[in-house]
């Protein structure tokens, strides 16, 4: 069965790239633009990994990925966050306080972001045992 | 002198003695006397008569030497200072004959008063210039003083003691501190700048007077933070009291526009980053499918190039107007002023963005005066503002809306605004909208834009050609942006 992936971006011509590279790869694209559109996608279509931009308008990547940790049936889903901003935010107070799971710098290669999505999703599948080890 | 004239007198002295002398010895000793007492009697008188004489003659001569000598003193004690220095100051005062003898005695009277009278002239001399001295010294310490005080920077400055020797009003103000009150100790009263006192305390205990920076962090007494750079020096002058502390100086220089400099700085390096990204993140992203050979028909690749290429467009136009902006505000853009016709650059700006508003289907229309609206100013500049605000108006208006823009004149400046049927702006996005980098957040999936154009309108309009921007908005009904210029004076179009 195909994955299904969230893409959030305000800037159309991202979402384009990267919704074009998982289709070719067989994913299923959800795209949204802005978080509170990503939110209602994510409600809507149920996916198994989050791609999101960090600025966006009306609800931005980091209040997005507040609300999947908060809400009980959304806790557990892998979000992988793109940021073009500067160094007001280091990476480690991303990933501890928000809950990120992997954080990609723009300009990102889609490569490396569908290697970083394929490999999230493969930990997400192993038995909780393996997880540990 | 005065004794050769008591000399003189001798002889008859000698007479009136030996004539007393007979006189009495023949009231002692009849036989020596002579045999008739008319003889004896006369002899008697002559020697009384001679003894009188002779002291009124004495009397007299002392009498006429101490006028003289009176005569001579008062007369010198009416010379001034400077006459009686004078050799010949003496014959200045006249004198009879009689008093020549006095003229040597008078002379020692004069030199010697001449010599009082160097001596107070020096005296007065190296008095009145420890006055002028003391007047210059007392001066520069009021003036040093009036400086001190009225400096804009805080100065506090402690003696080893610990007491406030000065303060100036800044420091007070800001420390909120009196120097004067008695009850509350300076240390007791600064215990509000904890950072300030630990520095004070430690350059006390220091022995090197070379001075040391630190920032600290005042709270204002309406809450208001201000950072300050604090120089703390020891006090060279001051002798080492008994714990080994000196006294120490502490001037403070107001950063807190510099940190809101940086702080914006940071913030514009941080938007420039992210503005620059973004482009540059989709050029790579549709590089890499290209160079990957994701795009597989001559359709996805041509819609790949073409994205790369608006994208680099863009890159270009951030650049662009980066550079622009840095140039005028630094004041280094050359600026070629000449007169020019409002109306006609309003127009090659319409006739620029004509496609644009027709691809998006919103009417583009000039309503413009009948009067030629000359200003003074730069031709690309003017153009540039014109094409930024109108491009703005299409870009921020839904298909279907519609863009007027006006020209007139107005008393003596020419006008012209930007209007549309746009989204919108809120009070708050009014009075931020000609900040760089700012951009309405909801408006942002309508366009792309830098964040810089409206900001760029401000300067060329403000800061080149001293004019001024303003903007009137309401939510979900448009927006009207309005430039005023200074005219050059109209004539009829």
């Amino acid at each position: 069965m195909a994955k299904r992936i969230l893409l959030c971006d305000d800037e159309a011509h991202i979402l384009r790239a990267a919704e074009f590279k998982f289709k070719r790869a067989g994913y299923e694209v959800v795209c949204a633009f802005d978080g509170q559109e990503g939110w209602e996608r994510l409600l809507e279509h149920r996916p198994d990994i989050v791609v999101t931009d960090c600025q966006m308008p009306r609800l931005n990547g980091l209040q997005l990925a507040e609300r999947i940790r908060s809400t009980p049936e959304t806790a557990g889903l892998p979000v992988i966050m793109l940021s073009a901003k500067g160094f007001e935010l280091s990476e480690t107070e991303i990933r501890e306080k928000f809950g990120i799971n992997t954080l990609l710098a723009k300009p990102f290669s889609p490569r490396e972001l569908f290697r970083r999505v394929e490999a999230t999703l493969a930990r997400q599948e192993l038995p909780a045992a393996e997880v540990h080890m | 002198m005065y004794e050769r004239r008591l000399t003189a007198l001798l002889p008859l002295a000698l007479l009136a003695a030996t004539c007393t002398t007979l006189g009495l010895a023949w009231v002692v000793e009849p036989q020596f006397a002579p045999t008739s007492w008319p003889v004896r009697l006369a002899i008697v008188l002559i020697g009384a008569g001679l003894v009188v004489a002779t002291i009124r003659l004495a009397l007299a001569q002392s009498q006429s030497a101490a006028r003289a000598a009176e005569r001579y003193v008062s007369r010198l004690c009416e010379l001034d200072s400077t006459l009686v220095q004078e050799e010949n100051a003496l014959d200045l005062i006249p004198f009879r004959k009689e008093d020549a003898p006095w003229r040597e005695f008078a002379q020692k009277v004069r030199r010697r008063m001449a010599e009082f009278a160097r001596q107070a002239d020096e005296i007065e001399m190296a008095r009145s210039g420890v006055e002028v001295r003391f007047r210059r010294l007392a001066a520069e310490r009021d003036q040093l003083r009036e400086i001190l005080m009225n400096l804009a920077d805080p100065v506090l400055a402690i003696d080893s003691f610990g007491d406030v020797v000065v303060a100036n009003a800044s420091a007070e103000r800001l420390l909120d501190i009196r120097t004067t009150d008695e009850a509350h100790p300076i240390f007791e009263q600064l215990e509000r700048c904890q950072d300030l006192l630990n520095l004070l305390t430690e350059t006390r205990k220091r022995k090197a007077t070379t001075p040391r920076s630190s920032e600290v962090k005042v709270a204002a007494a309406d809450g208001k933070e201000q950072f300050f750079r604090v120089t703390c020096r020891t006090l060279a002058t001051q002798q080492h009291s008994m714990g080994g502390e000196r006294g120490a100086v502490a001037v403070l220089t107001d950063i807190s526009n510099l940190k809101t400099i940086q702080k914006r700085n940071a913030e514009f390096v941080s938007a420039v980053s992210h503005e620059m990204k973004t482009p540059l993140s989709s050029i790579r992203a549709y590089v890499e499918l290209l160079v990957d050979g994701e795009a597989e028909d001559d359709a996805t690749r041509e819609e790949f190039l073409g994205i790369i290429n608006n994208q680099a467009d863009r890159l270009q136009r951030l650049i662009d107007n980066l550079l622009n902006l840095a140039r005028i505000e630094a004041g280094v853009v050359a600026v070629n002023k000449s007169a020019q016709s409002l109306n006609e650059r309003l127009a090659e700006a319409i006739r620029v963005l004509e496609p644009a508003a027709e691809q998006k289907q919103i009417r583009l229309t000039a309503e413009f005066s009948e009067l030629y609206l000359g200003v003074l100013g730069d031709r690309d500049m003017l153009l540039q503002a014109a094409i930024n605000l109108v491009s703005n108006a299409i870009k921020y208006t839904h298909r279907g809306g519609s863009v007027t823009v006006k020209s007139r004149l107005n008393d003596k400046e020419v006008v012209f605004e930007v209007q549309d049927t746009g989204v919108g702006l809120s009070p708050d996005d009014c009075r931020r909208v000609f900040e760089k980098f700012y951009r309405v957040k909801k408006d942002r999936e309508m366009a792309q834009g830098t964040g810089l154009g409206l900001a760029l309108v401000k300067h060329i309009v403000e800061d080149v050609h001293g004019g001024r921007v303003e903007v009137e908005s309401e939510l979900g009904r448009g927006s009207n942006f309005r430039v005023c210029l200074p005219g050059l004076g109209q004539l009829n179009a």
